[in-house]
């Protein structure tokens, strides 16, 4: 095709599109909600990973230990866990290692001068003498529980301290969400195919008498179908750009405030980079947008323009 | 220019509407086509365009066979030929000038030469100052002069004419009929199905008469007046 005739069927598409008001809005709008609930499910799902990773790197599971144990016994516990699959790595922290990792919290570390006064203060005084533990970080958070139960018999050991397998639920929401999403989100492609196909019908219903003239100059089927082909993949474009400025730019303030505004959950909450996200979102939300396009007016032009 | 041999094509229903026809016509020929209606002669129009297949038999127009013609090999054989309709179908949106750069446009054709020959088009129909009008502004023989313009701009060997003055009255059939002659003096082969009697009796045209789907008679010099 040659370059003049593809920004002819260009402009024929776009006049379809406008001369067709009522259905083009309906299938962008109808997109716009398909490619808007794709993308906030996909931020969701891609920050709740996030935090499931973190919580994965951070300590999972902290064992401490009967007052008065041997440093034998620690040590044979440390071999124990540090046998066992699940876990990644097993640290120990001596009572003075626990509180100098615990006294900037209490103390806040805003004014670091103060806290090392205050800290040292308590030096002869360990209050966490009886804190030794072993910090453990598991391969896989998933498996929590079991470890949490064989270290729990272990003799010698007082209490096992687990993020209470919150990253175990936070993966079942998230899985249960993906469900969900992919549920939603296909019925809605669904229907947006079926509208972008019903449009393109209707383009092509106007211009019958046109297409029946074409067919008898000579006009190959490529020609003939072209305008309605980009009739479905601008319906589809544009459907999936304007959900996703409008995502970027709610996402963008949703991560300003949570940075800014509430300062006390800066640094707890935090999402993952737009950058990180839109880097996937965009060509993705893009291609289903041509794609249900395409399909939609493929349909069409099957049923209604054998040439 | 036109081969059938032995060409019938019957619908699912009823008589075949062309019945085991053999019909040759040469290259810058003038044939009228006459014949009662239901007679056959749209059908036997179709089979030429291929926009239907014959039952049996075989058709060669422009040098091609048609009945081995792959599918997309049709629009290019199509350009071989103007079609003109007695309704004349134009694009009621457009104007003259796009309605005649319409048939260069969707062949292709470069907008350099889509310039060059659409005023031409226009002034060979003598419509050349009315470029901007719609056809709706039109009246019908001035309507059916630019379907022409649009049938020839892409240069075709042929040109076939459905009842082209069947909407149009005397003096502007007359206008169309000799539109057409001046044309296939230029050398291009003109077909034209008409039910104008007066007309056919006066142009001393080949006169080819269809009756339930069969030629019953075909005459160099012929009319109506030789059916009595
Ligand atoms: N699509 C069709 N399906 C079934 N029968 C058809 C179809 N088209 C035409 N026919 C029949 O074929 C026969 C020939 O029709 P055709 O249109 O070729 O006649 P015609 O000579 O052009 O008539 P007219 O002068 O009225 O235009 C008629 O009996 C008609 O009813
Ligand atoms: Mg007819």
């Amino acid at each position: 095709m040659k370059i003049s005739s593809f920004v002819y069927s260009l402009r024929q598409g776009m006049k379809n599109i406008l001369r067709n008001r009522f259905y083009s809005l309906a299938s962008v709008a109808t997109m716009i909600v398909c490619i808007f609930m794709f993308g906030v499910f996909s931020a969701i799902v891609i920050n709740v990973n996030h935090v499931v990773r973190e919580v994965e790197q951070g300590v999972a599971v902290v064992v401490y230990f009967d007052e008065g144990i041997s440093d034998q016994q620690i040590t044979a516990i440390g071999d124990f866990i540090r046998g066992r699959e699940e876990v990644a790595d097993a640290t120990y922290v001596s009572p003075e290692e626990a509180w100098a990792q615990f006294a900037p919290v209490y103390f806040g570390d805003e004014d670091p001068e103060l806290a090392k006064e205050l800290m040292e203060g308590f030096a002869e005084d360990n209050p966490l003498i009886n804190s030794a533990n072993y910090q453990i970080h598991l391969k896989d958070v998933s498996k929590q529980d079991q470890l949490v139960k064989a270290i729990s018999g272990l003799e010698g050991v007082r209490r096992v301290d687990s993020n209470d397998s919150v990253a175990d639920v936070l993966t079942h929401f998230n899985s249960l969400l993906g469900y969900l999403s992919v549920g939603v989100v296909i019925l809605l492609f669904a229907v947006a195919v079926f509208l972008i196909s019903n449009t393109v019908a209707v383009g092509i219903a106007v211009r019958k008498e046109e297409i029946g003239i074409m067919k008898l100059i000579g006009a190959t089927d490529l020609f003939i179908r072209a305008p309605f082909i980009f009739e479905g993949v601008i319906l589809g474009l544009v459907g999936s750009g304007i959900p996703l400025l409008i995502l970027a730019l709610i996402y963008g303030k949703l991560d300003d405030l949570l940075r800014t505004k509430f300062g006390m959950l800066s640094g707890v909450v935090t999402l993952v980079s737009s950058g990180e996200i839109f880097r996937y979102l965009v060509p993705i939300s893009l291609l289903i947008g041509v794609g249900i396009g395409f399909l939609g007016s493929m349909i069409t032009i099957r049923k209604h323009l054998k040439v | 220019m036109i081969h059938m041999d032995n060409v019938s094509k019957a619908y699912s229903t009823g008589n075949p509407a062309v019945n085991d026809i053999n019909l040759h016509i040469e290259k810058g020929e003038f044939v009228f086509i006459i014949g009662p209606s239901g007679a056959g002669k749209t059908t036997l129009f179709k089979l030429l365009l291929k926009e239907l297949e014959p039952t049996s038999g075989t058709i060669t127009v422009a040098g091609q066979e048609l009945n081995s013609m792959k599918r997309r090999q049709i629009p290019k054989f199509r350009r071989n030929i103007g079609v003109v309709f007695q309704d004349f179908r134009l694009l009621k949106d457009r104007n003259l000038y796009e309605n005649i750069a319409f048939a260069q446009r969707v062949v292709e054709t470069s907008s350099r030469k889509i310039r060059r020959d659409v005023p031409q088009a226009l002034s060979s129909v003598g419509l050349a100052e009315r470029y901007k009008a719609l056809p709706n502004e039109l009246s019908g023989g001035e309507q059916q002069r630019i379907a022409i313009a649009r049938a020839l701009v892409n240069d075709p060997q042929l040109i076939m004419a459905d009842e082209p003055t069947g909407n149009l009255d005397a003096q502007n059939a007359w206008e169309i009929m000799k539109l057409l002659e001046e044309i296939n003096e230029k050398g291009t082969t003109v077909l034209v199905v008409t039910h104008n009697r007066e007309i056919v009796d006066a142009m001393k045209k080949r006169v080819i008469t269809l009756e339930d789907g069969k030629i019953i008679s075909d005459e160099k010099e012929g009319g109506y007046s030789h059916e009595d």
